[in-house]
């Protein structure tokens, strides 16, 4: 069990699942590894695993919030998009290499003082560019990972106890299984299954119905579902999402219509957002209301005409291990894998075989929130009109 | 620490420092552990009007993975990235973190490894543009439980954070106005010096009696640099010294070093060398000397000096009595000479010369600078201009010049 490893040990058993499962260096690439600087003690030991799965070179850029935070108060508006021109250059060149992103706000509240309208602003598109040009080409093996923090463990847990959120990451990340990699072997292989039942049933569309959600969303002919084991074009297997429990398709983005709620508080650029409900009509979010933060949603919506259009549908079951652990981590990574969600903005490339315009919506925007829970229904629609129910107080009813 | 001295340190740093100028990026580089003063850096720099604060953190722990873990090729390598960093580097701002908050990391390695584990040509890139006074720049320190350890032989920051902050006059009422005023005197006595076309300088003092020759049109530089800009900037908080770049053929006699030096995880103690026709031919020491001739050995040059400099009594370093174990604070303790490169701020002319015309010009060229101390009370000073007159420099530690 993970609570009886040493934390050295570990860190080590993570960190190495991360570099073997997550994004499975392959030997002689270079590991591009972006984290927070309160993250250095899991970088160290993915530096570490990375050259011991023969890396050729870890290249790691820790940023840190409290500078970003620095440049959104006191910095001028060019400085809010600027793109440093030899960080352009470092990202061409994850061309063919992997790469490991960490997670883990350690002061998820940091930048909630601040003008949401700049908060909103400050995001590198030119990066995000390139980097959404790359995976579009598959050309990245690629995982993100999450570091339990002080900070992350407070908001969590109401104290710090980073120690109780390690447990909890354990679990969700099958830690403390005693063949980590070969519980994740068998994990995946029931989400294809499940997947493959959905690409074979074809539905046509997704129907949600729960408390302040009645939401219809077309699907695509040319776009799968499919589970996070992803390969790239050169056929490396690896899963972009540690933990993962969700199988998820592209959606049309043209066909859409209706009200959507969020079940669960959403951690965005530094802030929370709650009770986020989306008025949609003909595919685009015509309308935005939230308890706390709808600002930096519409901030983000005005960012690109792609933005307000949907372009991911997830499913996930009460199995969910991060479900199970009932805790709300104010972290996408996590809690889109406690239960079905959706996001506006980019669609999955890799889920998608034709032209962006045949349907997967583009955008520089992908933000997944939390949809579902027992009170959620999920009925596929078949082109003749049936609904066939999917899932129901969380359980998945289609035969496994 | 209190978030006011932190604050205020970082404001020194941005204005008088590197001297920001709006419009500006400012980039920091930095170990992760010195991330509250890069932090209190970002904010002092976005104040003084930065266009971008572009922040880089190194992490020693990675560089020990590094060194233990690439293959040969790898560890010299610049990515294109990196060089792209240093050329953005020409026209802006730089300031670099300095306090080992681990000295004794990378200990266990392969040294000839560590040595070698470096991006090479994004440094050579960075030292032109910081050599042909293209980019304000400056070196200040945070204190670290590493090396209060070595200081204080407890890992109390406190007690560093009072030295530090001493020597960079931070507990002055108005630390700006301090610096202005300790600059203009550095510049003031590099004004005397040069007034004077000196031909050598003669250091005596029990055993020493060492005669360094200097280059012709010598000038001396001190208490900061302009860039081909205009921006004035103090490379070095705190800084106490005027320095010249010596001719590396023409240094002669003995010389006894004052103070304790720090060489990459060894201290060198008692440190002697005698020198003949500009070469360090003989070179004993009560412990460490083969961190010196190791050193030395890198390259034909490396047993040749770079940079002379003369500090008094009244250095801040020097009063606090403190060994910091850290060039930039132990050099400014008194007078001090380096073997290696030769330093050449404020030599007019160098622009595009290779590695033979610097040489010619009695300029050294070597992969190596390491300063130590060779002045106090006990250790005269004196100028030889050119028709052979001794004009006295330092008496008792006391600048003689008017």
């Amino acid at each position: 069990m993970a609570a009886d490893l040493d934390p050295a040990e570990r860190l080590r058993r993570y960190a190495e699942l991360a570099v073997r499962v997550g994004a499975n260096v392959e030997e002689g690439q270079i590991v591009f590894i972006a984290a927070i600087v309160e993250h250095a003690p899991l970088v160290r030991a993915l530096t570490r695993a990375s050259y011991a799965a023969g890396a050729r070179y870890v290249d790691v850029t820790y940023r840190d919030q409290h500078v970003r935070k620095a440049m959104i108060e006191l910095g001028p508006d060019e400085a809010l998009e600027h793109t440093p021109d030899w960080l352009k250059t470092r990202f061409h060149h994850l061309k063919g290499n992997a790469y490991i992103a960490t997670t883990g706000d350690p002061e998820p509240e940091l930048l909630s003082d601040l003008d949401g309208e700049r908060v909103g602003r400050a995001q590198m598109k030119e990066l995000t560019e390139i980097v959404r040009e790359q995976m579009t080409a598959r050309a990245i093996n690629w995982t993100g990972i999450a570091y339990p923090t002080e900070g992350w463990a407070t908001k969590v847990f109401g104290e710090p106890d980073v120690e109780r959120l390690w447990e909890a990451i354990a679990v969700c990340t099958r830690l403390d299984e005693p063949d980590p990699v070969a519980a994740w072997r068998e994990h995946m292989t029931r989400l294809e299954s499940r997947a493959a039942d959905l690409n074979r049933r074809r539905f046509d569309a997704l129907r949600y119905r729960g408390p302040g959600t009645d939401f219809t969303v077309g699907l695509l002919e040319r776009a799968r579902w499919m589970s996070a084991l992803f390969r790239t074009a050169s056929g490396r297997e690896y899963l972009p999402n540690m933990p993962t429990e969700e199988i998820f398709t592209t959606p049309d983005a043209r066909r859409a219509d209706g009200v959507i709620t969020s079940s669960r508080p959403l951690a965005l650029l530094g802030d929370i957002v709650e009770g986020l409900k989306l008025t949609v009509q003909g595919g685009r979010i015509v309308d935005v209301e939230a308890k706390h933060g709808a600002e930096l949603v519409r901030g983000q919506l005005a960012s690109d005409d792609g933005a307000r259009s949907f372009g991911e549908l997830a499913l996930v079951d009460g199995t969910s291990r991060v479900g199970r652990t009932g805790i709300t981590f104010y972290d996408t990574l996590f809690d889109e894998n406690a239960t079905c969600h959706v996001a506006y903005g980019f669609g999955i490339p890799e889920t998608f075989e034709g032209e962006p315009c045949e349907g997967m919506n583009v955008s520089n925007v992908h933000t997944d929130f939390m949809v579902g829970g027992p009170e959620l229904e999920v009925d596929g629609l078949t082109a003749a009109g049936d609904a066939v129910p999917i899932l129901r107080e969380d359980t998945w009813q289609l035969p496994e | 620490m209190t978030t006011n001295r932190l604050d205020r340190y970082a404001e020194l740093i941005v204005r008088v420092g590197a001297n920001v100028q709006p419009g500006q990026t400012l980039f920091v580089t930095a170990l992760v552990e010195h991330a509250p003063l890069a932090r209190a850096l970002s904010r002092a720099g976005y104040a003084a009007g930065a266009r971008l604060v572009d922040v880089r953190y190194v992490d020693n722990h990675l560089r020990h993975s590094f060194i233990e873990s690439a293959a040969e090729e790898v560890l010299t390598e610049t990515s294109s990235w990196v060089m792209a960093r240093a050329e953005a580097l020409e026209g802006n701002a730089l300031i670099m973190i300095a306090g080992d908050p681990d000295p004794e990391l990378l200990a266990d390695l392969d040294q000839e490894r560590v040595g070698k584990a470096r991006p090479v040509d994004a440094m050579k890139r960075q030292l032109r543009a910081q050599n042909e006074l293209k980019l304000n720049w400056s070196i200040a320190a945070f204190p670290t439980e590493g090396q209060a350890q070595q200081v204080f032989g407890s890992p109390d920051i406190e007690p560093l954070w009072d030295a530090i902050a001493h020597t960079v006059r931070l507990d002055e009422d108005d630390p700006v106005a301090a610096w202005k005023q300790h600059a203009a005197r550095l510049r003031e006595r590099c004004v005397q010096l040069d007034m004077l076309e000196l031909d050598a300088l003669h250091f005596s003092g029990p055993g020493t009696d060492l005669t360094v020759g200097l280059l012709p049109g010598a000038r001396f530089s001190g208490g900061g640099l302009t860039t081909v800009d205009g921006i004035t900037h103090v490379p070095n908080l705190p800084t106490e010294e005027v320095f010249a770049c010596p001719d590396w053929r023409r240094t002669e006699g003995t010389v006894r070093s004052t103070r304790p030096l720090q060489l990459g995880g060894t201290i060198v103690r008692d440190l002697e060398m005698r020198f003949e026709g500009g070469d360090a031919v003989e070179v004993t020491a009560s412990a460490g000397a083969d961190a010196v001739k190791g050193q030395m050995a890198i390259d034909e040059f490396g047993s040749r000096l770079g940079e002379v400099a003369l500090v008094d009594g009244t250095s801040r370093v020097g009063q606090i009595g403190i060994t910091f174990f850290d060039t930039l604070f132990d050099e400014n303790a008194a007078c001090h000479i380096a073997y290696g490169a030769g330093i050449t701020f404020g030599i007019d002319g160098l622009e595009g010369l290779g590695p033979e015309d610097l040489r010619d010009r009695g300029i050294n060229v070597s992969a190596v600078h390491t300063d130590f101390m060779i002045g106090g009370p006990d250790v005269a000073v004196d100028g030889i201009t050119r028709d052979g007159t001794r004009i006295p420099i330092l008496r008792e530690d006391t600048w003689q010049l008017t």
